[in-house]
């Protein structure tokens, strides 16, 4: 049993040599381009610039985290930016209403808790498929913070100690970007070192398999529609702060985003499998990418443009590069 | 014994519509004129032909995320084509091209190139949208649009019926025969059910794949010419509106009837249809009604569920024996 782990251990560790081209030609990619900004236009790099850019990423890249394991597993979340969207509004719907900011962003997280609870007993216990389950779920997330707003946003006049802590800053760097850096670290850590992540990417291989080998995939299932719900709600709650409103219809724009990032990413490090690393990645690149694009001029339809190529070259790089492994 | 399950099934339909059309009318008696009732069924022309598209996905066990994009890409091209003067049945083959042509690559990039089909087809639904804006910058189109013949679309008669009613019923006929009274139905059906085995059947499995794209593609074209025809605006968030209720309509049926088929899309639409014709009619904001539609939805496809169904008949006959 233990020969055996380690002999695995050994055949990931020594990839052949196409393959370390591979694994680091995402992270060539993101320098390549953020030097190409930087010189055609300077203020790409200015403290300002540079700090907004990575309060942004760190907000996606929360929002994120639940949805990566969610794919490496081999299922599907398509109701994250929704979940987002409802609880920014449940945070702002409450502080509207006289509400402290704490109670508020309880209310935020008990949002998006009882959304995660909500797919994942649909999902993990009943055995529903997951993409129509998340989008009709996605939609309900959607239409209750509409109806918050009653179809509007609301404009907030303090982002209470919430802001305060999103204006905490060291140097360029905002401190929420070192909390989810932080997070993000420790979550690369389970699913890379620990048996929890090994099961993760067991799962999505065979999931007949890891059953009869004795592992509650249907528990770990019900806790990364969880997790998912949860960090897709901090981050609506952070967004109430970020942007002193709550955004009904703010999750659109993370929807493609969000899926791109996570099967870019995956290109990055494991070729073709969802990880923590890559994802951190490629958000930091798509966020790069956009601002980048808006100092160049570019419109939004351009800009729309791009994200879908790069989601289609995400997901064609992913499947080729588990084609030929398997050959 | 199947035809039993049948009677049964429809009964259950038949009892839905009676409930939901009696809650709506006693709460409105304008639910039943002739007026809304024919509003009723144009609503119902526009989502069927998306959910009709749709079925024929669903039934190869594929997804398409891609036609609300498709449709608006749609939408503009028909839009852009009247606006510079060309003929309307040129335009409206313009808007089904689009449809076709994206089909056509959703079905090539996930049964040939084997990629994943959520994904892939969220993708070109996003490139969809963005080719959408190139026509006008965003803006929505009429120019000519009075001109061009396009509104008697909604306006005009046949045989009785309206016209966007007539397209629907016979589209539905049509699928209908392609679906359950042809070579290409059972095919598709077995590539739904196993597709390995239908390929050693000698099912060309792939190429029904990229077929049921196609089918998609041209569905929501055709229903968004409907929208236009009755709006007599092409703009870019045309299609928005289209996902939900055409997953709620397939899916709906399919719980209903068993397995998606033409007539159980149908069914579904006209029970989607009626409600939402019942919210708008009472004024209820759009966001409730969204809300009451997913609810319908999740509850539809857990109730339905075998695995579900049979958890609570096991439930229903232990409660049975203790008392």
């Amino acid at each position: 049993m233990t020969d055996m782990t380690h002999t695995q251990v050994r055949v990931r560790r020594g990839p052949p040599r196409g393959d370390v081209l591979m694994r680091y030609a995402f992270f060539l990619l993101v320098l390549v381009v953020f030097v190409t900004f930087a010189t055609l236009r300077p203020a790409f790099i200015t403290p300002g610039n540079i700090h907004g850019m990575l309060m942004s990423a760190s907000i996606a890249a929360l929002m994120f985290l639940g949805l990566t394991w969610l794919i490496a597993a081999g299922e599907i979340d398509v109701s994250f930016m929704s979940v987002a969207a409802l609880s920014n509004m449940v945070v702002a719907g409450l502080v509207f209403k006289g509400a402290g900011w704490g109670l508020a962003a309880l209310g935020g997280l008990g949002a998006g808790v009882v959304f995660g609870l909500l797919n994942a007993t649909l999902v993990a216990v009943l055995r529903l498929p997951a993409l129509v389950i998340t989008i009709a779920t996605g939609a309900l997330a959607a239409s209750i913070a509409a109806a918050i707003g009653l179809g509007t946003s609301i404009a907030l006049n303090n982002t209470g100690f919430v802001g305060d802590i999103l204006d905490l800053r060291v140097g360029v760097v905002p401190l929420i970007a070192l909390i989810v850096g932080a997070l993000y670290a420790a979550s690369w850590v389970v699913q890379e070192r620990l048996t929890f992540g090994h099961y993760i990417y067991a799962m999505e291989q065979n999931r007949n398999a890891v059953v009869e080998a004795g592992v509650p995939v249907n528990r770990m299932l019900f806790l990364l529609f969880v997790l998912s719900g949860t960090v897709s709600s901090l981050a609506g709650v952070l967004l109430a702060a970020n942007l002193s409103s709550g955004q009904p219809y703010l999750g659109t724009s993370y929807f493609l985003d969000g899926l791109t990032a996570v099967l870019l990413g995956g290109m990055a490090l494991k070729v073709g499998k969802p990880n923590v690393i890559g994802t951190l990645t490629a958000v930091i690149f798509l966020i790069g990418l956009l601002n980048g694009a808006a100092l160049l001029g570019w419109t939004d339809s351009q800009r729309q443009i791009v994200r879908g190529s790069l989601l289609l070259i995400g997901v064609g790089l992913v499947v080729f590069a588990r084609t030929r492994r398997k050959a | 014994m199947i035809s039993r399950q049948l009677t049964f099934r429809l009964l259950a339909f038949a009892a839905l519509v009676a409930v939901i059309g009696l809650v709506f009318w006693s709460q409105s008696s304008a639910f039943a004129s002739t007026g809304n009732l024919r509003s009723l069924m144009r609503h119902m022309s526009v989502q069927g032909l998306a959910a009709l598209g749709l079925t024929f996905v669903i039934v190869v066990r594929h997804f398409d995320l891609s036609f609300p994009g498709i449709a608006s890409m749609g939408a503009m091209t028909l839009g852009w084509l009247i606006a510079s003067g060309l003929p309307l049945p040129v335009a409206i083959g313009g808007g089904l091209a689009v449809g076709l042509i994206f089909g056509l690559v959703n079905g090539i990039v996930v049964a040939r190139l084997g990629l994943p089909d959520i994904v892939t087809t969220i993708a070109t639904g996003g490139l969809a949208i963005g080719f959408s804006y190139f026509y006008s910058n965003g803006t929505s189109i009429s120019q000519n649009f009075f001109m061009s013949g396009i509104l008697d679309l909604n306006d005009r008669k046949i045989a009785g019926l309206d016209m966007p009613f007539a397209i629907l019923m016979g589209a539905a006929a049509l699928g209908a025969v392609l679906l359950h009274a042809s070579r290409l139905g059972a095919g598709l059906y077995a590539t739904g059910q196993n597709r390995t085995s239908a390929h050693f059947a000698g099912i060309p499995t792939r190429r029904l794949i990229v077929l049921a794209f196609a089918l998609s593609g041209i569905g929501a074209c055709l229903a968004i010419t409907l929208l236009i025809a009755s709006s007599g605006a092409a703009n870019v968030t045309a299609g928005n509106q289209l996902l939900m209720p055409a997953f709620a309509a397939v899916y709906l049926g399919a719980a209903l009837f068993g397995r998606p088929s033409i007539g159980a899309t149908l069914a579904g639409t006209l029970l989607m249809s009626m409600m939402l014709n019942g919210f708008t009619l009472l004024a209820i904001p759009y966001y409730y009604s969204d809300a009451i539609v997913s609810t319908v939805l999740i509850t539809a496809i857990a109730i339905f569920d075998p695995r579900v169904s049979g958890l609570l008949r096991r439930a229903g006959r232990r409660t049975g024996a203790a008392t």
